[in-house]
């Protein structure tokens, strides 16, 4: 796979299809995100579950590939993309944090084992190139065990995970979807500073609301996450929410705005959605 | 729970719910003197994480008012309020914070009745859910 994906990046270089290739170079068992310039540097470029491609850099609080883009205007990139890079590129696109029509995507699909480790409900992108789609990843123990628990007891249950937080910021910071430069997690009102732990749960109900329609599924933020608190599981929960509210999925097209930022009438809202439990 | 009073804080657009308010009270309609009204331009104005700071300080239950579907001065503005607020609830849900102390209605500026009525139904509910449990670390 890994051999097919470097051939095409390469004949993609040789046709000047694009300027340059974006994706994991490994370095010594280093891997880390690199443009690829020339068709020899390709000998280093890898796949890998473990990493994103695509994050936001701060302090300059912009897309790695929008900085890039922004840098040389004319610049055209191709981006070897496991199904949460795309979906992560469809959603910043979106949004205006990068010109798609700029980026050629190389998609490659995630092995049954990948997907199993990453949990994750659907391991392929929209242009697959290399590889076969396996079947996604369904069922999460931890959610059973989080619905089954009343009101009170998912109260307690949170004030312990995300009584752990030491407020590093690490799940924002390498979600590939959270860009704003103004972060709501950094204002006042919402969130003292230097207040450890910080308040529950506004601290990271922030973060999770707002990327409610975004969310790729790639579990970056709970992989960064050093107190361990499994953020995934809302995460999970608020997508299959877009899915029933509004038969909504994020990351599968530009052409899929939002549902919340849409009218009721572009998108309403499925019946008895609205009101009650 | 017999004595419990509890907080209420409702967000009311500027254009109709405040208006309705203000009906109810010129009015002298009836009502629970539970709710504190926060003015908002727009019910679309109301960011989850006011609902949230809301609940953090203090409130038993929060209510969101807007103009009826239609209505909205800023044309939509109540369209992405009722698709906020309905994921919103779910997402408290999973949090542990009871759905049913968030709610969203809609109330014109003619409808005082309609406004001493859902304040009214509102302060009930809450009551019988009880005061909401405060997180640890606050
Ligand atoms: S989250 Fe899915 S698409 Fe992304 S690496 Fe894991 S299995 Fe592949
Ligand atoms: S799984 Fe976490 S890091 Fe990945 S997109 Fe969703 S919120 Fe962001
Ligand atoms: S990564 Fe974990 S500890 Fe760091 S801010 Fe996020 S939730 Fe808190
Ligand atoms: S102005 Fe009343 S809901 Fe928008």
């Amino acid at each position: 796979m890994l051999e097919r994906t470097r051939e095409l990046a390469r004949s993609w270089l040789q046709k000047k299809e694009v300027d340059a290739i974006f994706g994991l170079r490994n370095k010594g068992g280093y891997l880390a995100p690199y443009l690829f310039n020339t068709e020899d540097e390709l000998a280093d470029l890898s796949i890998s579950n473990q990493y994103r491609i695509c994050h936001t850099c701060r302090p300059a609080k912009k897309n790695i590939l929008s900085l890039m883009q922004a840098r040389d205007p004319k610049l055209r990139i191709g981006v070897v993309c496991k199904g949460c890079d795309e979906r992560a590129l469809i959603e910043l696109a979106k949004r205006s944090q990068l010109d798609l029509e700029r980026i050629k995507i190389l998609g490659v699909a995630c092995t049954a084992e990948e997907a199993a480790e990453c949990e994750c409900e659907r391991p392929y992108p929209g242009n697959l190139l290399v590889g076969d789609k396996v079947a996604g990843h369904s069922g999460h123990p931890g959610i059973d065990e989080l619905l089954k628990k009343d009101i009170q007891q998912r109260f307690e249950f949170w004030c312990q995970q995300l009584g752990k937080c030491i407020k590093c910021y690490g799940c924002r910071n390498a979600c590939p979807v959270c860009f704003c430069t103004d972060c709501k997690m950094e204002q006042e009102l919402f969130v003292k500073v230097g207040r450890l732990p910080p308040e529950v749960p506004m601290f990271q109900f922030i973060r999770l609301i707002h990327i409610a329609d975004k969310c790729t599924g790639c579990g970056e933020c709970e992989k960064a996450c050093p107190s361990n608190i499994p953020l995934t599981l809302i995460t999970k929960l608020l997508k299959h929410d877009m899915k029933e509210l509004f038969d909504y999925e994020a990351g599968l097209s530009v052409d899929n705005e939002s549902p919340i930022l849409l009218t009721l009438d572009a998108m309403p809202l499925r019946d008895g959605a609205g009101h009650g439990g | 729970m017999d004595n419990f009073e509890p907080k209420l804080v409702g967000f009311c657009c500027n254009w109709c719910s405040y208006t309705g308010a203000d009906l109810a009270g010129t009015s002298r309609l009836k009502y629970p003197p539970n709710v504190r009204v926060i003015r908002v331009m727009c019910s679309g104005r109301v960011g989850p994480e006011m609902v949230m700071k809301a609940f953090a300080s203090g409130a038993d239950g929060v209510l969101v008012l807007g103009c009826h579907i239609g209505d909205c001065h800023y044309v939509y503005g109540n369209h992405r309020t009722k698709k906020r607020m309905a994921v919103l609830k779910r997402m408290i849900g999973y949090l542990g914070i009871d759905p049913r102390r968030l709610r969203l209605e809609w109330v014109s500026a003619g409808e005082g009745a309609k406004f001493a009525e859902v304040v009214g139904e509102f302060t009930k509910q809450i009551k019988e859910l009880g005061p909401k449990q405060q997180p640890v670390a606050s």
